[in-house]
């Protein structure tokens, strides 16, 4: 069971954030290949969303591959080999970034100094930025 | 189920004019016996019972009145006319289920007093004329159609929970006080109903065969009334 | 999924002697959504809805619901067999109990959902042998939504249909609401609460002054709308900024703050082109959104 949160003030569609939780959960392996997802119409009602924006996530997910809507029985994830590979380059990441974090903090970086410092780093090319 | 939900909203109303109208008939024909002198039963007795029916004709008016407060208008000012404006039902159903209702009810009204006041006779032992009876309920129902469109009239053109009511009331009275006069009468639908023209007051008894014309002018005069109130009810915005 | 508009107007007013409550509003509302109906008080929102059911006769224009016309009166009595409505005001009839009104509703609709009637019963508490003048303003209100919800209508019109719920109800509302909308009713509800027209519906339409000056869907809203804040060098020329998208701009000395409804990027640009020393890009709430279409410019 997870537990999404959708957002209404961070200027983005609830639907994208929704899909973006969904991967999230699949990169992690918060979930696995061949679980189920709750049923559009339930985890709108849980989440007190539209039924349209879990619909058009779980749509978009579909196209995209990771998803699989089986008529009757629901949403099923689908993490194919190319899903696989990216979950486990985003979880090696994952720990590169907790060890420098940890070596950043050893050399007497606050941590909100470290966040201004990725922030920087990432944003510096970028025309827009969205604030958190 | 709009029957139903005419009947609820009455109902309170309905049973305590009833009961009313009843007890004050019926003793006022049994209390009327009670003073009986030595005049000749028939004569004295006929006065009695056309006593009963001039309480019976005021309060039948007084009843009715009451009884027909209602309506959309009245549901607006309480804030339940969405509801009802809502149901799948055209307006003019709603008011003819509300009119037919209180017709109903209103005949109800006439009839059953006029049976208690023929009960208490009958227990005292007297006879009873029926075609009497038929006149005086015939005359009370054709000449009280009219005050029962009025009443109609005004909970479809008045608003306020009360307004109609009162204006019903006093629309009667007015009528009982300017058209009172001998001359005038004629145009009253409450002498009508009392059956002042037909009484002769020697025998207390009605005479002559029943003015059918008169009747029909005052059931048009109904009918004409219950029409406008149908139309401004169904062309109003609410 | 159903392509024909549930709610279609064109031109649609009313005029109440010499005021225009209602200005050629015209409008669609699309079959299994949730679409809110914002706007100030006495902007024509109830207006509106009332003319949408046949309660007020428009003065010009017209509109259908489901395709019926909504000035035709027969056809109006169809609408009202397929459109479920919750008013304003909470009032029902006084003198009926939980059960009689239940009762009586249900006579009038062959496809009642007695498991969605029970339901609700139970979970909204509704007494069934109380009087509902004896009922709290909250219990009126969700004994009004029961009504309208265990219809299965094809549209449910809300007018405030929070008005009088504690924070439990409105929760418990909004629930109801998708759960209604998962099963294809389309809804269609005015409110006050600008942050639950945020969560749940798909497109918001906002009218004013009788006249409608939005109707967007939120996903586009939330990825357009922006609030950018510039320090510059030097004090700014206000006019260069004055772009298609562009909807308001607040200008001190070397700063200012453009609101925009599309176009963020151009902005940004043009800001570049000068000596800056901050520019910041927030997303804003429907609120403000709001309030900048209603505000007296």
């Amino acid at each position: 069971m997870i537990f999404f949160k959708l957002n209404t003030a961070l200027g983005q569609p609830l639907y994208l954030q929704l899909m973006q939780q969904i991967r999230h959960a699949a990169e992690n392996g918060v979930m696995q290949d061949g679980d189920q997802l709750p049923g559009i119409r339930t985890l709108a009602e849980e989440l007190v969303v539209s039924p349209n924006t879990v619909a058009k996530a779980y749509s978009e997910l579909e196209h995209e591959g990771l998803l699989e809507l089986r008529q009757g029985s629901g949403a099923f994830l689908s993490i194919n080999r190319r899903s696989r590979a990216i979950a486990d380059r985003v979880q090696a990441a994952r720990r590169k970034a907790e060890c420098l974090v940890e070596d950043l903090r050893a050399g007497g970086l606050q941590d909100d100094q470290i966040w201004r410092l990725f922030e920087t780093v990432l944003f510096r090319g970028a025309e827009i930025s969205a604030k958190r | 189920m709009l029957w139903y939900k005419a009947w609820l909203e009455t109902r309170t109303r309905f049973s305590i004019c009833l009961a009313g109208i009843l007890i004050l008939c019926s003793y006022s024909v049994f209390h009327g016996e009670r003073q009986a002198t030595s005049w000749v039963d028939g004569r004295y007795y006929n006065y009695v019972l056309s006593e009963g029916h001039a309480l019976l004709a005021l309060m039948w008016v007084f009843a009715v009145i009451l009884l027909m407060m209602g309506g959309l208008l009245r549901e607006e000012a309480l804030g339940a006319a969405p509801f009802t404006l809502a149901l799948p039902v055209s307006r003019q159903k709603t008011m003819a289920v509300r009119i037919a209702a209180g017709a109903f009810q209103g005949l109800i009204l006439a009839v059953l007093p006029w049976c208690a006041m023929y009960l208490v006779a009958s227990i005292l032992g007297k006879t009873f004329s029926l075609p009497q009876t038929a006149f005086h309920l015939l005359l009370l129902l054709t000449g009280g159609s009219v005050f029962f469109a009025v009443s109609l009239l005004a909970s479809s053109t008045l608003s306020g929970e009360y307004t109609p009511a009162v204006a019903s009331f006093g629309t009667m009275l007015a009528i009982a006080a300017m058209l009172g006069d001998k001359k005038l009468r004629i145009f009253s639908p409450l002498a009508f109903m009392m059956g002042t023209e037909y009484f002769n007051p020697d025998t207390n008894l009605l005479v002559g065969p029943f003015p059918w014309a008169v009747a029909a002018v005052w059931l048009s005069v109904a009918v004409l009334l219950t029409w406008i109130a149908v139309r401004v009810i169904t062309k109003r915005d609410f | 999924m159903n392509i024909l508009p549930v709610i279609e107007t064109h031109d649609l007013s009313k005029r109440f002697g010499n005021t225009s409550a209602v200005c050629n509003l015209t409008m669609s509302v699309a079959a299994g959504s949730i679409t809110g109906f914002l706007g100030l008080n006495g902007a024509g929102k109830t207006t509106t809805i009332k003319m949408l059911l046949g309660m007020i006769s428009p003065t010009g224009g017209g509109g259908t619901i489901l395709g019926y016309s909504i000035r035709d009166p027969a056809e109006s009595l169809a609408i009202r067999r397929r459109v479920a409505y919750v008013s304003e005001s909470q009032r029902l009839y006084d003198y009926m109990t939980v059960a009689q009104i239940v009762r009586f509703t249900k006579s009038f609709h062959s496809g009642w959902r007695s498991d969605v009637e029970e339901s609700l019963l139970r979970s909204w508490a509704l007494p069934l042998n109380q009087k509902v003048k004896a009922l709290s303003k909250g219990m009126r209100r969700k004994l009004a939504l029961l009504l309208a919800f265990a219809r299965k209508p094809e549209l449910l019109i809300l007018d405030e249909p929070s008005d009088g719920l504690d924070p439990v109800g409105v929760e418990q509302l909004l629930e109801a609401m998708v759960a209604q909308c998962g099963e294809g009713t389309a809804v269609f509800f005015s409110s006050h609460q600008i942050a639950e027209v945020e969560r749940v519906a798909d497109r918001v339409c906002i009218i004013h002054k009788g006249q409608l000056v939005m109707n967007a869907s939120l996903d586009d809203l939330r990825e357009s709308y922006r609030q950018i804040d510039i320090v510059f060098g030097a004090a700014p020329n206000e006019a260069e900024f004055q772009i298609p998208g562009v909807e308001r701009i607040q200008a001190q000395g070397c700063q200012m703050r453009v609101l925009v409804s599309g176009n963020a990027e151009q902005v940004v640009a043009r800001a570049r082109m000068h000596d800056v020393n901050s520019i910041e890009v927030a997303p804003i709430g429907l609120r403000e959104m709001f309030l900048d279409r209603v505000k007296e410019n």
